[in-house]
């Protein structure tokens, strides 16, 4: 079956800035990816130039085999940018019956509107939508014509607790129908809990591609975190199998290789402690190794190629 | 096409804009400057009162043309065209609806000062010339759609009102559309003869006198026409070009 999305050793400049550099991405349909990076990694320039609005200097596109313009014109995409506006005069159904006029093979009215919840503010006009309203009309928009392949440029901005859930819940069902969907998010719980995918990028490359577990245990080893009492932070980085110490303020948290011997040497330490919690590296610690690390070459970027950068966790004390 | 085409003039039809500026401004225009002095005499081959109910009438319909046309620019920098670019409707077909709505707004003025001027000063004319008038004077708006949309696809939201406003002011009173040509003194006389503004309402004035456009003044809006449509494709490339 022919991928969704192929981007082949594509590049982009701005200036001197290499926004993306020499990048390889193929995504099967019906996979949800998520593109996860931190501000300025390249995330939403990778998605102008999957999207066609964008051209590479070098390097090729392909959706579903063809360019990004004419898989757009075919209504094969739906696309939810973040620096994409409404404007007024025209209320949610308006515009929601807009796209579905402009598909070829759209979804039910309803379904849009209950999909995005949106249903009790059908006649609100767009310009009186809060911004979370507005990403939600943003996802209806994107959504309405049933596209094979939906991009999102992190969607949840904007949007508060209850109100994420429930996106997370609608985009979940709409990948189980076979959708191809690709998110961009600095949320890294966001990637670890909804893609079946997460591709790592900064600076324009993937330093790390593989499933929200994989990454996390690329950078291996383990958190002890510990409230300190009185006893300052002079130390801890010299405990066994520690690699790097960050204090939140009254509290402790040691990234550790080998934490059984982290914590033997601090209870001998006769150094007092409480609510002492050992627990697996989140993806943020994995986020900040692979990241401050730079990134191997994005053409060979694999879990194991890498791991092993240095973590930038600064020191408390 | 049809279902953007509905979605942009259900939006223009909300646009209270919209209204003051082609409904409300020229009506009052017209009060006012058809009450003050003697408007009695001839003027442009028409009763002066009548030659002044069309000017009055091209000066709303210059202002909603050019106004709608430059409000493109509010959409392209909210993100909305490149919205639109990521379905399936082409982007000439998205101009091209612009520019037809552009000209569209051109109507509530010749409609509402015509109405005015037939109730407050009795101008009359066959229905058949009034008809002519509405027509001319819609499609003799495209220069004016053309260059709204040429200042709204090059200039930011804040400058493109301004500059609109600015232009259109200087054309419409140099144009001769709020007070005749005949008080101008020769040289600006002249020089109002090749403003699209006067060539414009010399399409409503004709049509008035039952006659079709003169030779010269179709060509100085046609040369007018190109001119500004070669000015707006150019915005318009420059706008979308990919980055």
């Amino acid at each position: 079956m022919t991928p969704a999305v192929i981007l082949d050793d594509v590049s982009k400049s701005f200036g001197a800035v290499r926004a993306v550099d020499g990048l390889n991405l193929t995504i099967e349909a019906g996979q949800t990816v998520a593109l996860l990076g931190p501000n300025g990694a390249g995330k939403s320039t990778t998605i102008d130039i999957m999207l066609g609005l964008s051209r590479p200097e070098r390097g090729t596109v392909r959706l579903f085999g063809v360019s990004p313009d004419r898989a757009v014109q075919g209504g094969k995409v739906g696309a939810m940018l973040q620096d994409a506006g409404f404007v007024p005069n025209a209320t949610v159904r308006d515009l929601v019956e807009l796209a579905r006029a402009l598909y070829p093979a759209p979804l039910p009215t309803s379904e849009i509107l209950r999909t995005a919840g949106l249903t009790e503010l059908a006649d609100r006009r767009l310009d009186k939508l809060s911004g979370g309203e507005a990403q939600r009309a943003r996802f209806a928009f994107a959504l309405a014509g049933d596209p094979r392949l939906l991009v999102l440029d992190e969607p949840t901005a904007a949007m508060d607790v209850a109100t994420r859930q429930s996106f997370w819940a609608a985009m979940r069902r709409y990948s189980a129908t076979g959708h191809t969907v690709l998110f961009a998010t600095h949320y890294l719980e966001e990637a670890d809990d909804y893609a079946d995918r997460v591709v790592m990028i900064a600076r324009g490359r993937v330093v790390a591609d593989g499933s929200g577990a994989q990454i996390r245990s690329l950078t291996g080893g383990r958190t002890v975190a510990f409230d300190l009492v009185g006893g300052g932070t002079v130390g801890l980085d010299r405990l066994p199998g520690v690699r790097s110490v960050a204090v939140h303020g009254d509290r402790a948290s040691l990234r550790s290789d080998d934490s059984d011997a982290t914590v033997a040497a601090l209870v001998h330490s006769g150094r007092l402690f409480q609510n002492l919690e050992v627990g697996a590296a989140g993806l943020q610690e994995a986020f900040l190794t692979l990241t401050a690390a730079g990134g191997p070459a994005g053409r060979d970027a694999s879990p194991i190629a890498a791991a092993g950068g240095d973590p930038t966790t600064a020191s408390g004390a | 096409m049809y279902a953007f085409f509905l979605f942009e003039l259900r939006r223009l039809v909300r646009e209270p804009r919209l209204f003051i500026f082609t409904v409300f401004m020229p009506v009052i225009s017209y009060v006012v400057f058809t009450g003050v002095g003697d408007i009695s005499g001839q003027s442009e081959g028409v009763p002066l009162v009548t030659a002044m109910t069309i000017g009055i009438a091209a000066y709303g319909a210059v202002l909603g043309a050019m106004s709608v046309g430059s409000g493109v620019a509010n959409e392209r920098v909210s993100g909305w065209l490149r919205q639109l670019r990521l379905t399936p409707l082409p982007p000439i077909k998205v101009v091209a609806v612009k520019g037809l709505l552009t000209t569209l707004a051109a109507i509530p003025s010749v409609i509402a000062v015509g109405i005015t001027g037939r109730v407050q000063h009795h101008v009359t004319m066959p229905i058949a010339h009034w008809a002519l008038l509405v027509l001319v004077l819609w499609l003799g708006t495209i220069p004016f759609a053309l260059l709204g949309l040429a200042v709204g696809y090059t200039l930011p939201p804040q400058i493109a009102q301004p500059a609109t406003f600015i232009t259109f002011f200087t054309l419409s009173i140099l144009g001769g559309l709020l007070v005749p040509v005949e008080v101008f003194p020769r040289w600006l006389r002249h020089f109002s003869e090749v403003l699209p503004s006067n060539r414009y309402a010399e399409l409503g004035w004709k049509a008035a006198a039952g006659h079709l456009p003169s030779a010269a003044g179709g060509t100085i809006l046609a040369g007018w026409t190109l001119l500004f449509a070669v000015l707006a494709a150019l915005a318009y490339r420059r706008s979308t070009a990919t980055r």
